[in-house]
C-alpha cells in the first residue's frame, strides 16, 4: 500500500504545485487549536469588556444599561488622575534606571572576564522568580528596624529610613526591587544586540585612534539602537502594568501613594463589586497604553527615515 | 583598560545581586524567631537547620501549591507549544488565501495585555464554571501569540526540498509537520517552552483572582496569603519563599542556555 502510493506520487510528481495544500479549510484546521482558546479567552473578553463598560454590572450580572455614564464617572473622579500619574511616575523612575543598569551589565558581561557565565547567571537569576517571592524577600530587606538595607546604611553612618512607609522613599524602594528583578532580561537583550556588532568596526576605530568613550558613542550606541527601541517599548508598557509588587509590599500605601491604575481597576472590580465601572477603567487605561505604544512607534520610526 | 578592576567590579556586582537570595536562605535556615541583623548573625552558623521548612510544609498547603504550579506549568507549556507550532506550520508552509487576515488577528493578541481584560475574563470564566478550577489558569495561558511568531521564523528556515522529499515519501501535511518541521525546530520549541513555563510558574495576578480555595492555589498566588497570617515569623516566611524559588532556580541553572536563548529571541525578533 505504502509503496504503491509512493510510486504513484513519484510518477505524478507535479513540478509546479509540489505541496498541493492550497485549501483554506485544511490550513485553518491547523490554526483552530490555537484560535479556539484565543477566541474564548481573549477576543470575547475584549468585546465583552466594551459591552460591560456601558452597564452597571455587579458580581450577580448586568443590572442596567447606562451608556457612557461609567466613562463620565471616571473622568470626573480625581482618583483616576492620581493613580494614572502614579503609573506614569513609576515608568519615569523604572524605565531609565533599568535600561542604563541593564546596558552597563551587558557591557561588563560582553568583556572577557573571569567566571563570565556564573556572573551572567547571577544577574539574570532574579528574573526567574515570581513577584511574590521577590516581594517577600525585599519586604524584609527593607524592614526599617531589622532589615539588611538599613543595617548597611547604618554602617555607612546614614539613618534608618522607613523605606516602605515614607511617601518620598516608597517609590524608590519599589523601583529598586523591580530593577533588581527584571534587569537580567534587559541585559540579555542588550547582550544579543552587542554580539551583532561586527568586531572589525571596533578594530578599525582603534586604529583610527578612537578612545573607549568614542567607540561606545559611535559604534556601540548606534549598533544597539534597534534593541534600545524595543527595550524602551517593553519597559514603558511593562512598568505601566505594575501591580504585584505594590499589592504585596505596600498594599497601595502609605495612604494611597503607591496605588496604580491596575490596582485601581482591581479594587473597583473585585473589592467594590463594580464590574462595569472597572471595565470602563480598563478600556480607558488600555487606550492610553495603545496611544503611548503608537507614539513611541511613530517617534522611533521617524528617526530611522 | 584595567582588566582586574573590571573583574572585581563584576564580581562585586554579582554578589550584590545574589545577596537577597543568600539572605533568604540564611534566614530560612536560622532557628525560628532569630534574625539576621548584625554581622555576627551572618557568621553564626551554629543553629542552622531545616526545621522551618518542615514546619511550613506541615502547617500550610505549600506542597499542594507546588504540585499545582508544576501541573499547570507543564500542561500550559506542552499544549501551548504544540498548538503554536501547528499554527506556525500553517502560516509558514501552507499558502492559504486568508493567511494575512488570520496572522493580523492573532498578532493583535500582543496589543492588549491580560491586565486590561481582567474583568471580562473573570466573567467569562465564571460563566464557564471555571472559577476556582486549575483550567481557569491553563486555558487563558494558551492564548499567547508570541510562540507562533517565533516558531514561524524557525519554520521559515526549513527548506522546501525537505517537505517535497517527505511528501514524495507519502507524508500528508500532518506528517510534514510532525515528522519534518517538529524535529527541525526542536531547539526553538524548547526555548519557547521554557519561556512559557516560567511565565506560567510566576503568573500572579490572574491566578490570584481566579482561584479562591487554598487547595487549588498555585505557589505565586498562595504565598501572599501568608502575609495575612500574623503568626508566621520571618524565618518561616523565608522558608516558604525558598520552597517557591528553589525549583525555578534549579530549572534555570540546568537549562540556562535555552532560557537565555528564548529570552533574546523574544526580544530581538519579537
Amino acid at each position: 500500500m505504502e509503496t504503491q502510493i509512493t510510486a504513484r506520487k513519484a510518477a505524478a510528481a507535479p513540478r509546479r504545485e509540489p505541496l498541493r495544500l492550497r485549501t483554506e479549510f485544511r490550513a485553518i484546521m491547523y490554526l483552530m487549536p490555537f484560535l479556539i482558546p484565543f477566541a474564548v479567552f481573549y477576543l470575547w473578553p475584549v468585546y465583552r469588556g466594551i459591552w460591560m463598560s456601558l452597564h452597571v454590572w455587579g458580581i450577580r450580572g448586568m443590572e442596567k444599561y447606562v451608556g457612557a455614564a461609567n466613562y463620565e464617572k471616571i473622568f470626573n473622579n480625581p482618583d483616576f488622575y492620581l493613580y494614572l500619574w502614579h503609573s506614569f511616575y513609576f515608568v519615569l523612575l523604572c524605565t531609565p534606571t533599568v535600561i542604563v543598569l541593564g546596558l552597563i551589565l551587558a557591557l561588563i558581561i560582553n568583556q572577557r572576564i573571569l567566571f563570565r557565565t556564573a556572573i551572567r547567571s547571577a544577574f539574570f537569576l532574579p528574573y526567574v522568580l515570581s513577584v511574590s517571592v521577590i516581594s517577600f524577600i525585599w519586604l524584609h530587606l527593607f524592614d526599617a528596624k531589622n532589615g539588611p538595607v538599613n543595617a548597611l546604611l547604618g554602617l555607612l553612618g546614614a539613618g534608618h529610613p522607613n523605606w516602605l512607609t515614607d511617601r518620598g522613599l516608597v517609590w524608590w524602594a519599589i523601583t529598586i526591587v523591580t530593577d533588581w528583578w527584571t534587569v537580567g532580561f534587559v541585559m540579555v537583550l542588550f547582550l544579543a544586540g552587542l554580539q551583532e556588532i561586527p568586531p572589525d568596526h571596533y578594530e578599525a576605530a582603534k586604529i583610527d585612534g578612537a578612545g573607549a568613550w568614542q567607540r561606545f558613542r559611535h559604534i556601540t550606541m548606534p549598533g544597539l539602537s534597534s534593541v534600545m527601541k524595543i527595550q524602551i517599548f517593553y519597559q514603558v508598557i511593562g512598568s505601566l502594568k505594575l501591580f504585584g509588587q505594590v499589592q504585596i509590599m505596600t498594599g497601595g500605601g502609605p495612604g494611597d501613594s503607591t496605588n496604580t491604575m491596575i490596582r485601581y481597576i482591581y479594587v473597583t472590580g473585585f473589592k467594590k463589586d463594580m464590574f462595569g465601572l472597572a471595565s470602563a477603567q480598563s478600556i480607558v487605561f488600555c487606550v492610553i497604553m495603545l496611544m503611548i505604544a503608537a507614539i513611541q512607534f511613530k517617534l522611533t520610526d521617524r528617526k530611522d527615515g | 583598560m584595567k582588566r582586574w578592576l573590571l573583574n572585581i567590579a563584576a564580581a562585586l556586582l554579582a554578589l550584590l545581586f545574589v545577596f537577597p537570595l543568600v539572605w533568604m536562605l540564611l534566614v530560612s535556615l536560622k532557628p525560628d524567631g532569630t534574625t539576621v541583623y548584625s554581622l555576627s548573625d551572618w557568621v553564626d552558623w551554629s543553629g542552622l537547620n531545616a526545621d522551618n521548612y518542615a514546619k511550613v510544609i506541615r502547617d500550610s498547603q505549600i506542597l499542594r501549591w507546588t504540585w499545582n504550579s508544576v501541573v499547570i506549568g507543564v500542561l500550559t507549556t506542552v499544549i501551548a507549544v504544540l498548538f503554536s507550532s501547528l499554527a506556525a506550520f500553517a502560516f509558514s508552509k501552507l499558502p492559504f488565501r486568508t493567511r494575512g487576515l488570520f496572522f493580523v488577528l492573532i498578532a493583535s493578541g500582543l496589543l492588549i495585555p491580560t491586565e486590561a481584560i481582567l474583568i471580562p475574563l473573570y466573567e467569562t470564566a465564571l460563566h464557564l464554571k471555571l472559577i476556582d478550577n486549575i483550567w481557569a489558569i491553563i486555558l487563558p495561558g494558551l492564548t499567547n501569540p508570541i510562540g507562533i511568531l517565533l516558531l514561524k521564523q524557525f519554520m521559515d528556515g526549513v527548506p522546501r526540498d525537505y517537505l517535497e522529499a517527505a511528501q514524495i515519501d507519502g507524508s500528508r501535511s500532518f506528517g510534514l509537520w510532525w515528522r519534518v518541521c517538529l524535529p527541525l525546530t526542536r531547539s526553538a520549541m524548547i526555548s519557547v517552552g521554557i519561556f512559557y513555563f516560567i511565565l506560567s510558574w510566576n503568573n500572579f495576578l490572574w491566578p490570584y483572582l481566579s482561584i479562591t480555595s487554598a487547595e487549588n492555589m498555585i505557589l505565586s498566588a498562595g504565598l501572599p496569603t501568608f502575609l495575612s497570617n500574623n503568626t508566621m515569623s520571618l524565618n518561616l516566611i523565608m522558608a516558604a519563599s525558598a520552597i517557591a524559588a528553589i525549583p525555578t532556580i534549579i530549572v534555570f541553572v540546568l537549562l540556562q542556555r535555552h532560557i537565555v536563548q528564548g529570552v533574546s529571541m523574544s526580544g530581538v525578533k519579537g
